[in-house]
C-alpha cells in the first residue's frame, strides 16, 4: 500500500509571478543571491580565529594601499610650509584647498599650466582610446570571425608585439618622429597609442565567445553586406568587450608618461604625467618651493578622474578580468 | 533504523523561493531510493542538504539514531556523485580515487589495495594512469563513482549522474549503477529527472514536485496506484490519458460518463462518486484493438480480462509505427484534464484545436487499427484511474 | 568524384575564400597602423644603431661598433642586473601577497571581501608617476610622514632614499602599485574553479590548505604563468620609479640605474641617438630572451609536476 496520498496543487496551478520590483528591490535579491552562492566557509574547518585574523590583514593591507592617497588628499589643502613641517595624516590650518587649486590655471614660471595638461591628457586619452577600441573592435572581428590567408600568422604577429618591450618600441617612435620632424606633434602621441595588441587580443577572444557565427551566416543569407552586418549584429553583441577595451585603452594612454617624455618638448604639448614628473624635479631643484603644493594637488587632480571612472563602471572592469583569465 | 531520515525537510532560499517543503523520507539500509520529477522541483537541493552543502532551514536529517543537521559535510561520511562529475582535472584517475584516502591518512598499501579495488570493480585498472580529459564521459562518470565508493560511506548520494551521456551509454550504465550499488550495499539517494531511470532503478522511488512530495512508493505501487493526478502523468510512457468527467449509474451498476460515451464499471467501488465530476485517467497500454481481444478471448488468460472490457470510439488522427508496438493519436469528445507536463486545457484553445489529438493508445503491432477515420479501443475499466478533480487526489476505490 | 561535382566543389569554395578574403579590411586599418608605428620605427631603430654621427664628420655607418660599445659597458649591464634582481624579489613577494589574498576572498574567509577588492584595485588607476611622487613624499627623509612614525618607533634616522635602502622602497613602491591588479586576475581564475569541484574535495574532508595547494592553484596555473610574464616584462623595463626619485634625491639615482633610464639618458640627454638605438635593440632582445624563457620555463615546470 502506497504512503498516504499528499495533497496535490490544482493541476493547472503554476509558480507565483512575482510582482513587478523596483530597481532597489531587485538589487537586494541580487545580492543575497549572489552571498549565498558561494561555498560557506564554515566548511574550510577552520579554528575559531581565523576570519577575523584574514579580515585584519586585508586591512592591514587596505591601509596601506589607501595612505597615499589619504596623504595625497589630506596634503592638497597644505600650504608648502605645512606639506612639510606639520603632521602629514591630518589637516593644518590655513585650509588652502581652493589657493591651491587656482594655481593650477595659473602658468609659473613658465613651466606650463596644469589646465592644458589636463585637457592635452583628456584629448590624447579619448581619441587615442576610442581609436584604440575601434581599431581593436575591427581587427578582433576580423580575425575571430574571417580565415583569410595569413590571417592566423598576422594574429600570431600581433601578439608576439607584446613581447617586445615598449622602450624598444617608443625610443624607435622618438627617432622616426625627430626624423620626420613630428616632435611636439599630437598625433604622434595619438596614433600610436591607437596600437593596441592587447585591445587586438580581448576583442578577438570577446567576439570568439558572444558573436556566434551562424547569427552572421543568417545575416549574409538575408543579403546583408559585411559592414552592415558588422555595425548592426555583431558590434551590440561586442558591447562589453568593447567597454573593458575602452576603458583599459583610456587608462593606458591616460596613465603612459615613457611616450610623451620622449616626443614632446614643449609643454604645451604635455600631458598631466609628463607635466606633474616636471613640477617634481623643478619643485626640488629650482628655488621655487610654491611648486610642491602644487604637485599634490595636481597629483589628486589626476587621479580622481580615474578613481571615479573606476568606481563607476566597475562591472566592466570585472567582466575584463574574466576576459582576460578565460582568455588562457 | 533508517540508514537515512529526512523529517519535515525544509529549505527556503533568502529570495522567498521554497525549493524543499517539509519533506518527510526515510531510507533503509542497502536500499536505492530513487528522487525523481522535472527540473526545479527541489530534488537536488534535498540532496545537497542530505550531503550538507546546503544549509537547512528547518526540519532533520538523521544518519541512523545520530542527527546530522549541525554536523559538518566533511564529517558527515556521505560520498557524492555529481552530475558534471566534479573530477579533479589535473591529478590522474588513480590520484582521483586514492585522494580521500590520503585525507585520512591511510597508510600506502592499504591504499593502493583499496583504489585498485575499486577500479577494479569498475574496470578502470587499464585507466588508472590517465588524466580526466583524456578519459570519455561514460569513464569519467566511473571514475566518480570509483571515488565515492572507495570511501566506504555510510551514505551513498548521487546527483542525476546520467544525464550528461548519451542515451544508449545512459542504459548502459544504469545496470552499471545498480551492479555496484549490489556489491557496497550502501544506503542510496539517487536524484534524476528521468521517470525511466527511477521506475528501473529504484527500490522506492519519491516524487516531487515543486518541493512537495507527491507520493513514496515501489514503482509498482506508483504505477498501479498513483496518488495524484500528477504522479499518473508523471510516470508511464507514454503519459497517462486524462479527461474530465463524472460518474453515474448505468443500467445495473454505474458508467463513467466521458464526453458523448459511457463505460461501464465493473463494480460499485466509487460509490461515493456517484453523480459527481471526476478526472478519470486512462494509460496508453489499457486501450487494446477489440479484434485482438476476441482472439486472445479463446485463450483462457484472455477470457478473465474480456469481462471488464468497455470499448470506446475515438477518431484516430496519426500514428506511430514502433516496430514493437503502435502508438495511435485520437481524439474524443471528452475535455482533457491537465497533467504533469500539459499547461492545463487552456493551451489546448488554439487555432488547430479541432484537429489535436487528445488521447494515445499503446497497441499491439498487429493491430489493424490505422489513422485517419472512426475507430473503436477496448478499455480495460479495472485498470481505469480516479481522481478527485479539485485537489488531484487519487480517489479511492471502497472496499480496496 | 565526376568533374560537375568537383567544379561544384571548386565554386562554393572560391565562395568561401571570397568572402573570408573580405575579412582583411577589417584587419588592414590596424595593420596599417602597426606597420606604421611599430614596424618602421622599429627597423628605423635598428638602422639608426648601425651608423654613428659626430659632429665632425657627420654620419656614418659603423656597423656593430655601438653594439660592442653598449655590450662592454659596464653601466648598461650593471643596469641589467639591478633589474634581474629586482624582478627577482619584487615578483614573486608581491604575487605571493596577491595569491593570498585572492584566495581569501575567492573562499570568503574574510569579511567586507568586495569592499577591500575594490580598494585593493585602486592603485591601478593611479599613473606610475604620480605614485611616485606620492611615496617620495611619504619617504622623505626629513619631513616624510614615515619616516616620523619611523622615528617614533625608535628607527630614528632611516633614510628610505639611502642607496642601501632606495632599492627596497622602490620595490614597495612597486608593490604598492601592481599588487592589487594581480590579485584581481587571479582572483578571477580562482572564481572559475568549477564549484562542484571543491564541493566534492570537502566532501572528502580535505583540509584547507590541501584545497588550496592541490586543487586550487594547479587550476590557476595558466593565469599565474601569464602573470609572471606580464610582471616580468614591467619589472625589467622599470623606468619612472627611480626617475621621479631621482628628481626627490639624485644621490643614490644614478642614470645608469636600470637600462631603460640608461637609453633614455643616453639619446635625450647624451644626445647619443645611435648608441641609444643600439642599447634599445639590445634592451629588447634581452627583454624577449628573459620572458619567453620563464614561459617556457614554467610549462616545462608544469609537465613535470
Amino acid at each position: 500500500m502506497s504512503a498516504p496520498p499528499v495533497q496535490a496543487p490544482p493541476a493547472a496551478a503554476t509558480a507565483p509571478v512575482p510582482a513587478p520590483q523596483s530597481r532597489r528591490e531587485r538589487r537586494r535579491q541580487q545580492r543575497l543571491a549572489e552571498r549565498e552562492d558561494g561555498i560557506p566557509a564554515e566548511f574550510y574547518g577552520l579554528r575559531r580565529g581565523t576570519v577575523p585574523l584574514l579580515t585584519g590583514l586585508a586591512f592591514v593591507f587596505a591601509i596601506f594601499t589607501l595612505v597615499p592617497i589619504a596623504w595625497i588628499v589630506i596634503n592638497s589643502t597644505k600650504t608648502q610650509a605645512n606639506i612639510f613641517e606639520t603632521f602629514g595624516f591630518w589637516f593644518a590650518r590655513p585650509f588652502s584647498f581652493f589657493h591651491n587649486f587656482s594655481l593650477l590655471f595659473q602658468n609659473v614660471d613658465g613651466y606650463g599650466t596644469y589646465i592644458q595638461w589636463f585637457g592635452n591628457t583628456v584629448l590624447y586619452a579619448a581619441l587615442g582610446g576610442a581609436g584604440a577600441t575601434a581599431l581593436s573592435a575591427f581587427a578582433g572581428y576580423g580575425f575571430a570571425r574571417f580565415s583569410f590567408r595569413g590571417s592566423r600568422v598576422l594574429f600570431y604577429f600581433t601578439i608576439a608585439a607584446l613581447l617586445v618591450p615598449i622602450t624598444a618600441l617608443t625610443l624607435p617612435l622618438y627617432l622616426t618622429y625627430a626624423k620626420a620632424h613630428l616632435i611636439n606633434s599630437i598625433w604622434g602621441m595619438i596614433l600610436p597609442s591607437m596600437i593596441s595588441p592587447v585591445g587586438i587580443y580581448l576583442m578577438r577572444v570577446y567576439v570568439d565567445l558572444s558573436v556566434p557565427r551562424e547569427l552572421i551566416d543568417a545575416a549574409r543569407l538575408d543579403g546583408a553586406g559585411e559592414a552592415k552586418i558588422f555595425f548592426r549584429v555583431a558590434l551590440p553583441l561586442m558591447v562589453p568587450g568593447f567597454m573593458t577595451v575602452l576603458l583599459i585603452s583610456v587608462v593606458a594612454v591616460w596613465n603612459n608618461y615613457f611616450l610623451p617624455l620622449l616626443i614632446f618638448n614643449i609643454n604645451t604639448r604635455y600631458p598631466l604625467t609628463v607635466g606633474i614628473g616636471l613640477w617634481s624635479e623643478r619643485a626640488q631643484n629650482s628655488g621655487n618651493a610654491q611648486l610642491f603644493p602644487m604637485v599634490v594637488i595636481g597629483g589628486l587632480v589626476t587621479i580622481i578622474p580615474l578613481i571615479a571612472l573606476f568606481l563607476i563602471l566597475q562591472r566592466y572592469w570585472r567582466s575584463g578580468m574574466l576576459l582576460g583569465s578565460i582568455a588562457n | 533504523m533508517a540508514a537515512i531520515s529526512l523529517r519535515a525537510l525544509t529549505k527556503v532560499y533568502a529570495t522567498g523561493i521554497t525549493a524543499v517543503d517539509a519533506l518527510d523520507l526515510d531510507v533503509e539500509p542497502g536500499e536505492f531510493v530513487v528522487l525523481v520529477g522535472p527540473s526545479g522541483c527541489g530534488k537536488t537541493t534535498a540532496l545537497r542538504m542530505v550531503a550538507g552543502l546546503e544549509r537547512i532551514t528547518s526540519g532533520t536529517i538523521s544518519f541512523g539514531d545520530r542527527e546530522v543537521n549541525d554536523v559538518s559535510p566533511r564529517h558527515r561520511d556521505v560520498a557524492m556523485v555529481f552530475q558534471n562529475y566534479a573530477l579533479y582535472p589535473h591529478l590522474t584517475v588513480y590520484q582521483n580515487i586514492a585522494f580521500a584516502l590520503e585525507n585520512k591518512h591511510v597508510p600506502g598499501p592499504q591504499r593502493d589495495r583499496r583504489v585498485r579495488e575499486a577500479a577494479e570493480v569498475l574496470g578502470l585498472t587499464d585507466l588508472l594512469r590517465r588524466k580526466p580529459r583524456q578519459l570519455s564521459g561514460g569513464q569519467r562518470q566511473r571514475v566518480a563513482m570509483g571515488r565515492a565508493i572507495v570511501r566506504e560511506p555510510a551514505v551513498f548520494l548521487m546527483d542525476e549522474p546520467l544525464s550528461n551521456l548519451d542515451a544508449k551509454l545512459r542504459v548502459q550504465m544504469r545496470s552499471e549503477v545498480l551492479r555496484v550499488h549490489h556489491s557496497i550495499g550502501a544506503a542510496t539517494l539517487y536524484v534524476t529527472h528521468d521517470q525511466t531511470e527511477a521506475m528501473t532503478m529504484g527500490d522506492r522511488v519519491a516524487v516531487l514536485r515543486d518541493g512537495v512530495l507527491q507520493q513514496y512508493a515501489t514503482p509498482r505501487e506508483l504505477y498501479d496506484r498513483p496518488a495524484n493526478v500528477f504522479v499518473a502523468s508523471f510516470i508511464g510512457s507514454p503519459e497517462m490519458n486524462l479527461y474530465e468527467a463524472s460518474l453515474e449509474e448505468h443500467h445495473d451498476g454505474m458508467a463513467v460518463a466521458l464526453g458523448s460515451q459511457r463505460l461501464g464499471l465493473p463494480d460499485q467501488a466509487y460509490r461515493a462518486y456517484l453523480g459527481r465530476k471526476v478526472v478519470v485517467g486512462i494509460r496508453p497500454e489499457d486501450l487494446g484493438d477489440p479484434a485482438l481481444d476476441r482472439l486472445a478471448g479463446a485463450t483462457a488468460a484472455g477470457a478473465h480480462s474480456q469481462r471488464s472490457r468497455a470499448t470506446l470510439t475515438a477518431d484516430a488522427r496519426f500514428a506511430e509505427m514502433l516496430g514493437s508496438e503502435q502508438h495511435v493519436f485520437f481524439s474524443i469528445d471528452a475535455t482533457p484534464a491537465g497533467g504533469a507536463t500539459a499547461a492545463g486545457s487552456a493551451g489546448q484553445a488554439g487555432l488547430l484545436a479541432d484537429s489535436e489529438p487528445n488521447g494515445v493508445a499503446r497497441l499491439d503491432p498487429r493491430s489493424a487499427i490505422r489513422a485517419g477515420g472512426k475507430v473503436t479501443f477496448s478499455v480495460d475499466t479495472e485498470r481505469l484511474h480516479f481522481f478527485d478533480p479539485d485537489t488531484g487526489r487519487a480517489i479511492e476505490a471502497a472496499g480496496d | 568524384m565526376t568533374a560537375v561535382q568537383r567544379a561544384a566543389g571548386r565554386r562554393r569554395s572560391t565562395w568561401i575564400r571570397r568572402r573570408d578574403r573580405r575579412g582583411i579590411w577589417f584587419v588592414v586599418p590596424f595593420m596599417v597602423g602597426f606597420l606604421l608605428f611599430m614596424i618602421v620605427p622599429l627597423g628605423y631603430a635598428i638602422y639608426t644603431s648601425l651608423y654613428t654621427t659626430k659632429i665632425i664628420g657627420g654620419t656614418t655607418f659603423s656597423g656593430a661598433s655601438n653594439y660592442s660599445q653598449t655590450v662592454q659597458s659596464g653601466e648598461f649591464w650593471s643596469g641589467v642586473v639591478r633589474v634581474i634582481i629586482f624582478a627577482c624579489i619584487q615578483i614573486p613577494v608581491m604575487l605571493a601577497i596577491a595569491f593570498f589574498f585572492a584566495c581569501v576572498f575567492d573562499l570568503g574567509v574574510a569579511k567586507f571581501g568586495r569592499t577591500f577588492r575594490t580598494i585593493f584595485f585602486i592603485p591601478f588607476a593611479v599613473p606610475a608617476v604620480v605614485g611616485a611622487v606620492m611615496w617620495s613624499f611619504l619617504l622623505e627623509p626629513q619631513f616624510g610622514p614615515i619616516v616620523h612614525l619611523a622615528n617614533a618607533f625608535g628607527f630614528s634616522g632611516t633614510n628610505f632614499f639611502s642607496p642601501s635602502l632606495l632599492f627596497s622602497s622602490i620595490i614597495v613602491i612597486v608593490i604598492w602599485e601592481w599588487t592589487g591588479y594581480n590579485m584581481t586576475i587571479l582572483y578571477t581564475a580562482l572564481k572559475s574553479v568549477p564549484r562542484d569541484v571543491v564541493e566534492a574535495a570537502i566532501l572528502d574532508d580535505t583540509p584547507l590548505w590541501r584545497i588550496i595547494l592541490r586543487i586550487k592553484l594547479p587550476m590557476v596555473r595558466s593565469a599565474i604563468v601569464m602573470l609572471v610574464f606580464l610582471n616580468t616584462i614591467g619589472a625589467l623595463q622599470l623606468f619612472t620609479e627611480p626617475l621621479i626619485l631621482s628628481y626627490f634625491e639624485t644621490g643614490s639615482v644614478s642614470i645608469n640605474y636600470t637600462p631603460t633610464l640608461y637609453i633614455f639618458n643616453t639619446a635625450i640627454a647624451g644626445d647619443q641617438t645611435n648608441l641609444a638605438a643600439a642599447a634599445a635593440v639590445i634592451l629588447g632582445l634581452v627583454i624577449v630572451v628573459i620572458s619567453v624563457g620563464s614561459l617556457l620555463f614554467r610549462r616545462r615546470r608544469g609537465e613535470l609536476a
